[in-house]
């Protein structure tokens, strides 16, 4: 083979065309090329019944969760009428009272209350506690200084700091976003320190020995490497936030979902209770939902890796 | 024969590295010569893969120093392109991503860099997989993007830090003749650190064999093998002296002894590392 190299005319020897030409059969898999491709090719025929099994799958557990949903309420429907008293909540009743509790302005200035201040707690975590989880990760005494101080706190019920923060801030919205972004605080600190300290020695060698600079650094490997902890993090932090909110609701007597749900138990309105728990699901759903859509859609190499 | 034209490119000056109280090398001196592949080889701990990190510049040497092309090195310099045994791509880059990754942390825009990456990803086999991500890609096939990664900044220097290690066998065998022959085509001074010696042969114009611990240098040996080589290369004599030289210098350490002896006088040895 060297010998019918070095007969090829100078031209043909450097040419792109000519290094194809002379290029070693190369050993790939049968991986297509292209974002997310993973399908094996030559199995074109395969995959038209394989597309159509799994549509048959995901109707089937459809099917099966709706059964299981109606099931447990017909269950909770029975046991509620057949056993309980009449003020506890039962899905008919529930049911029952929607257009009185869709309809009523103020149960939705406390729904709009309570979403905003979850969503702006989390903001603001999620900003902190990605830096502070960043130095903290990186910067070996930064990390030991606070090590202990983050992990004892992301240990405790913060819910036993909430009457604290009442009597600081007052029985006011401020003290509820407080509490959110504490609860939310520290589980994104965690996570994200962890990644800083995961972050394999390799990237950085690479990125060191091809001379980059020390903020391509940070931005280019630190930042992308920890992405799938933070969004661990924030992933804990949601659920975090909202049981901060309601908690804070709930003792400082503020208008809010948490807050409505304890003034209608107490006044033995428990399917209007119900309710507004069930749009607190709901709203939980609908963060978390395209959340982790979007974890997975967008992060490949991560699920993969 | 290699062509070297002039003097060494890289000088490495009785380099030594100590961790606290543990030598992991000292004393370590040889040349390598601008166009010349000089492999490394030697039995683990005895300092392979510090030697590299010295000469890119990641780690400082506790004594000598390294230089290329005269300037002593400090910190990793400029046309000096690595492969690392595990890759070390980057899993959130696309394979262009990663193979333009030294041109973009120059400011070069992916405009600018563009035909020349996809020069390089072609010349290394990998056409059509410039948007796939790593973990799309077999062990071979990221090993390919790696050395795309260290030829795209044009690099007079490449240092190879056992690339093939962690590949299967026959992709093993298929990369360290393409790698022959991209390096035919795009010579560099290239020290290339293996465990293996049958690849310390085949790879190198010249092999620094390192023993002991503190690993120092055991010996220099010329292979004499003329480029361009093929896989032919393994079946002829010079390389079945070289090799057994090396079998016995590294797995048995009574190289010193024979050599001595005169036994086995068809093998060139250099001590001290002097450029031919």
């Amino acid at each position: 083979m060297s010998a019918a190299d070095r007969n090829l005319p100078a031209a043909a020897r450097t040419s792109p065309d000519a290094r194809r030409a002379q290029r070693l059969p190369v050993m790939r898999r049968g991986i297509a090329p292209g974002r997310g491709a993973g399908r094996p090719s030559g199995l074109e025929e395969a995959s038209g019944a394989e597309a159509e099994a799994a549509r048959r799958e995901r109707t089937q557990v459809f099917l099966a969760r709706v059964a299981t949903g109606i099931g447990i309420l017909v269950l909770w429907q029975v046991c509620a009428a057949a056993l309980a008293p009449g003020y506890i909540a039962r899905p008919l009743g529930v049911l029952g009272q929607v257009p009185t509790v869709f309809g009523d302005q103020s149960f939705w200035s406390a729904a709009g209350s309570t979403v905003l201040a979850v969503v702006e707690g989390l903001i603001i975590a999620i900003v902190f506690g990605t830096v502070i989880g960043l130095v903290m990760g990186r910067v070996r005494d930064v990390d030991r200084a606070l090590r202990l101080y983050v992990d004892s706190f992301y240990a405790m019920p913060l819910v036993a700091l909430v009457p604290l923060l009442t009597v600081w801030f007052g029985y006011t919205p401020l003290a509820r976003l407080a509490v959110v972004v504490i609860e939310a605080l520290l589980p994104v600190i965690f996570s994200v320190a962890e990644g800083g300290r995961s972050l394999s020695a390799e990237f950085t060698d690479v990125a060191r020995a091809y001379r980059a600079p020390w903020w391509r650094i940070w931005a280019g490997i630190v930042l992308p490497a920890s992405l799938p902890y933070l969004l661990g993090g924030i992933d804990l932090a949601i659920g975090r936030a909202l049981v901060g909110a309601v908690v804070a609701e709930f003792i400082a007597s503020l208008n809010g979902l948490g807050y409505y749900i304890l003034f209608n138990v107490r006044s033995f309105q428990e399917d209007r209770a119900m309710l507004a728990m069930v749009l607190l699901v709901a709203f939980a759903l609908a963060v978390r939902v395209p959340f982790s859509m979007f974890v997975r859609r967008e992060l490949p190499w991560y699920r993969a890796g | 024969m290699t062509q070297q034209a002039g003097s060494p490119l890289i000088h490495v000056d009785q380099v030594s590295k100590r961790y606290g109280d543990r030598t992991v090398m000292s004393g370590v001196n040889f040349d390598v010569g601008p166009h010349e592949i000089v492999s490394v080889v030697g039995p683990s701990g005895c300092g392979k893969t510090t030697l590299l990190r010295c000469v890119a510049g990641l780690t400082a040497p506790s004594g000598g120093a390294v230089s290329i092309a005269g300037h002593v090195v400090t910190e990793p310099p400029e046309g000096v392109g690595v492969v690392f045994q595990h890759f070390g791509l980057f899993p959130w880059k696309t394979v262009f991503g990663n193979v333009a990754y030294g041109l973009t942390v120059r400011g070069i825009s992916r405009r600018e860099a563009e035909p020349r990456v996809r020069e390089l990803i072609g010349m290394v086999g990998l056409e059509g997989f410039e948007h796939s991500y790593p973990h799309q890609l077999s062990g071979g096939m990221q090993q390919r993007a790696g050395l795309a990664r260290a030829l795209a900044i044009e690099p007079r220097v490449l240092l190879m830090d056992e690339p093939f290690a962690s590949l299967d066998a026959q992709t093993r065998d298929l990369l360290q003749l393409e790698m022959l022959r991209i390096l035919d085509q795009r010579p560099a001074a290239t020290i290339f650190v293996t465990h293996s010696i049958d690849e310390a042969v085949l790879m190198g114009d010249r092999i620094v064999i390192l023993t002991g611990h503190p690993g120092v240098v055991h010996d220099i040996v010329e292979v004499g093998i003329p480029r361009p080589r093929g896989r032919e290369a393994v079946d002829s004599e010079r390389f079945r002296v070289v090799r057994d030289y090396l079998w016995t210098v590294v797995m048995k350490g009574q190289g010193r002894q024979r050599a001595d002896d005169g036994s086995n006088s068809l093998v060139n040895t250099h001590r001290e590392g002097t450029a031919e």
